[in-house]
């Protein structure tokens, strides 16, 4: 009898370690997060240490009057305190000569919001650890209010669409593109529809993390604060790349590469009828989303062809 | 054994707070610059620059990263120190009361300065009150020398097994980090040799990949009413255990400073003062001078103000016939000096004798002999049935 041998998908070549979660975990249906962490802990492995915050991770990470679903040491810290426990953390491991991967792992609202100030603080002193932002364009924990990262013209708790009101009337702040402006060894987008591309970062930050801090956002669409099917949320994330809504980049010391590219982007009216949180948008509105995804992808396709222009973020002593 | 005599060295108070930290072999240094408690972070830094501070230091971006990093090195296994000030503190706040919560056993240099209201950069307690119900332990000290012993002790008590709190040492802003007098500054193996007790002790539980632990865990009800239970058990705790490290040090060291208070002259004292800080050393120049008019004045100085030396407080003042305390801050809402408020919850064991409470030297107004004889002639009187006035500002009613 022959046996048939399954060929495996090309990510698992990037796994060191197994799932260090449990089989069913207290995420919502369909929330990307779940893979996410799945992935993340098979690439990274279990020598890692998890730093968080109160918020939609926070149940499966830090318990919920429960022990935590996985078996991964957590620092569960303050909103304003992510980057800088990592900080400590990570210090004293150096210091000690431990080696542990010390990742944070927060949503968009700590990273560029409440949390960012620690955040490039570390950034910019060269700490060496992998933050991972993952990116549901709001406070989604909470209740689905806006964060500095939530698009314009979305619903959401706080800019809710009423007589007078519209959404949010201003533009995400560019989180990605901020981080990787600070001259870290490695910055990076992402997404579970492009799982290689992924698993393929993650596995580069572990590298590049003995070199200062590393920075992915990874774009996980919020099922319940988007309105998105639950069965659709990664081919909500498939569609963000297709338009060049999220464009997949990475950059070493501030030079930008493309790590996919589309031949011919699809319209941004396809992604935004995937889900309701865009529902109440005209044409006009519209056409302003369309100009912006030009704008962003133009500029980075700009930095993309810039020369060697980044610079290691600590020259040796004596050098 | 005894240790060496320390070389003689004249510095400031922030001087001697690094020098303290320094020769305790912190793993990690995090702190930002404020006044007045820069030279700490300066001094610190010029150590590491010259090699003589091995410790990891980092330029945090602002004092609530500076708390967040000293607590989460604690917990990772390491030993940790940062110093602050004010405002400093105040932005740290919400890391000061996770870095309790958490047992984190870091050391904190907080050099006390004034905090609402106006921007007063200028010496004052408010700043060390504000974070009483913190969770933290927190000693106040009076000179350069009691500075430096009083750090090293700290880490002692803070990372002692059964304690593992964080400690606050408080000096006064201005008067004390920039007063510079004579310190003797201990020899490194000698304080290696005062902390190795600790390595006597069971390991604290770190967090580390091969056995993983969770902090901040979600806790309801009962969990975290025990947590807190173990939290203020540990506290009350901490009083006894200060007292045992401060006469430790006076062993092996040949200085110690009487642990929770330090009572001078009371023993056959009709009335006492009660005070901390800058303000001690004038007051026992006063009690002296009194005492030599014939005046039956003792002093009492409190190190320890959390946990709240109740005991020791008690046993010193009953018997007494009143008793003044000289607060460097104000107690919103009760109108009087905090410290006053918190003697005054000791009625019942110390008896219903006159207490009067004294609010002097804000915003580095400077509580003078004066100002201290003042004090020391109104309980005087109230020590005699005479009435008095409760609460008495002593500055404003002498602009008057």
């Amino acid at each position: 009898m022959v046996e048939k041998v399954r060929k495996l998908p090309k990510t698992f070549q990037y796994f060191k370690d197994e799932d260090a979660f449990a089989g069913g975990v207290a995420f919502c249906a369909g929330c990307p997060l779940e893979l996410t962490l799945r992935v993340l802990s098979k690439v990274m492995g279990h020598e890692t240490v998890i730093v968080g915050t109160p918020s939609c991770s926070a149940p499966v990470l830090y318990g919920q009057n429960v022990g935590a679903w996985h078996r991964l040491p957590y620092y569960s810290c303050l909103m304003t305190g992510v980057a800088s426990s990592a900080t400590g953390l990570s210090r004293y491991y150096r210091k000690a000569g431990k080696d542990v991967n010390v990742v944070c792992f927060t949503g968009d609202g700590c990273a560029a919001d409440i949390g960012f100030q620690t955040l490039s603080g570390a950034a910019e002193r060269g700490e060496r650890f992998i933050y991972v932002c993952y990116e549901n364009e709001g406070y989604m924990n909470t209740g689905i209010q806006r964060s500095s990262t939530t698009p314009f013209g979305a619903t959401t708790t706080t800019t809710p669409v009423g007589s007078a009101g519209r959404g949010k009337t201003t533009h995400a702040k560019n989180l990605p593109m901020l981080m990787a402006m600070h001259n870290i060894p490695y910055a990076a987008t992402a997404t579970l529809s492009n799982i290689d591309d992924l698993s393929k970062k993650m596995q580069k930050a572990m590298e590049k993390k003995k070199e200062g801090l590393v920075y992915l956002h990874i774009f996980c669409p919020c099922p319940v604060g988007w309105g998105i099917e639950s069965d659709m949320s990664i081919q909500v994330c498939r569609m963000a790349v297709k338009t060049n809504y999220f464009p997949l980049w990475e950059a070493e010391y501030g030079k930008f590469k493309l790590t996919t590219t589309v031949a011919n982007p699809e319209p941004i009216t396809k992604y935004v009828k995937m889900f309701r949180k865009f529902n109440h948008l005209g044409e006009k509105e519209l056409a302003v989303i369309q100009e912006e995804v030009n704008q962003k992808y133009a500029f980075l396709k700009h930095l993309t062809e810039f020369g060697e222009h980044g610079i290691p973020a600590e020259t040796p002593a004596g050098e | 054994m005894k240790a060496k005599q320390g070389e003689l060295k004249v510095m400031t108070g922030n001087s001697a707070a690094a020098y303290g930290a320094m020769l305790c072999r912190p793993d990690v240094v995090a702190s930002y610059p404020i006044t007045p408690q820069t030279e700490v972070v300066e001094q610190l830094s010029r150590f590491h620059a010259d090699g003589v501070l091995t410790a990891e230091m980092i330029e945090v971006e602002g004092e609530n990263s500076a708390m967040n990093a000293v607590a989460a090195a604690t917990l990772a296994g390491g030993r940790a120190f940062t110093a602050t000030s004010s405002w400093g503190l105040v932005y740290m706040y919400d890391a000061v009361l996770q870095a309790a919560g958490f047992r984190a056993p870091v050391v904190m240099a907080n050099v006390n300065r004034e905090t609402p209201g106006i921007l007063a950069v200028s010496s004052g307690q408010q700043d060390m009150i504000q974070t009483r119900d913190a969770g933290w332990i927190q000693v106040v000290v009076e000179n350069s020398q009691e500075i430096l012993d009083t750090i090293i002790m700290a880490f002692r008590l803070a990372e002692d097994y059964d304690i593992q709190l964080p400690v606050m040492v408080n000096y006064d802003g201005f008067y004390i980090s920039y007063l510079a007098e004579g310190v003797r500054i201990p020899a490194r193996e000698d304080v290696d040799q005062f902390l190795s007790v600790l390595k006597t002790q069971p390991q604290r539980t770190i967090m580390d990949p091969t056995r993983p632990i969770g902090a901040g865990s979600h806790g309801l009800m009962t969990e975290f009413m025990e947590l807190r239970y173990k939290h203020c058990a540990a506290m009350d705790r901490a009083k006894k255990k200060f007292d045992e490290i401060d006469k430790d040090y006076g062993d092996f060291f040949g200085r110690s400073y009487g642990g929770q208070i330090e009572e001078y002259r009371t023993e056959d004292a009709d009335f006492v003062i009660l005070t901390s800080g800058s303000a001690v050393g004038t007051s026992r120049t006063v009690v002296d001078a009194k005492r030599a008019e014939g005046v039956k004045v003792g002093l009492i100085k409190l190190r320890m103000f959390r946990p709240f030396p109740q005991e020791k407080l008690i046993k010193a003042i009953k018997g007494k016939k009143a008793v003044g305390v000289i607060d460097r801050s104000v107690n919103f809402g009760w109108n009087c000096g905090p410290l006053y408020s918190e003697l005054r919850a000791l009625t019942p064991e110390i008896g219903n004798i006159p207490m009067l409470s004294f609010i002097d030297g804000l915003a580095s107004i400077d509580i003078t002999k004066p100002h201290i004889e003042r004090v020391i002639d109104d309980i005087a009187n109230a020590a005699k049935g005479k009435p008095y006035q409760a609460v008495t500002w002593i500055p404003l009613e002498e602009r008057d």
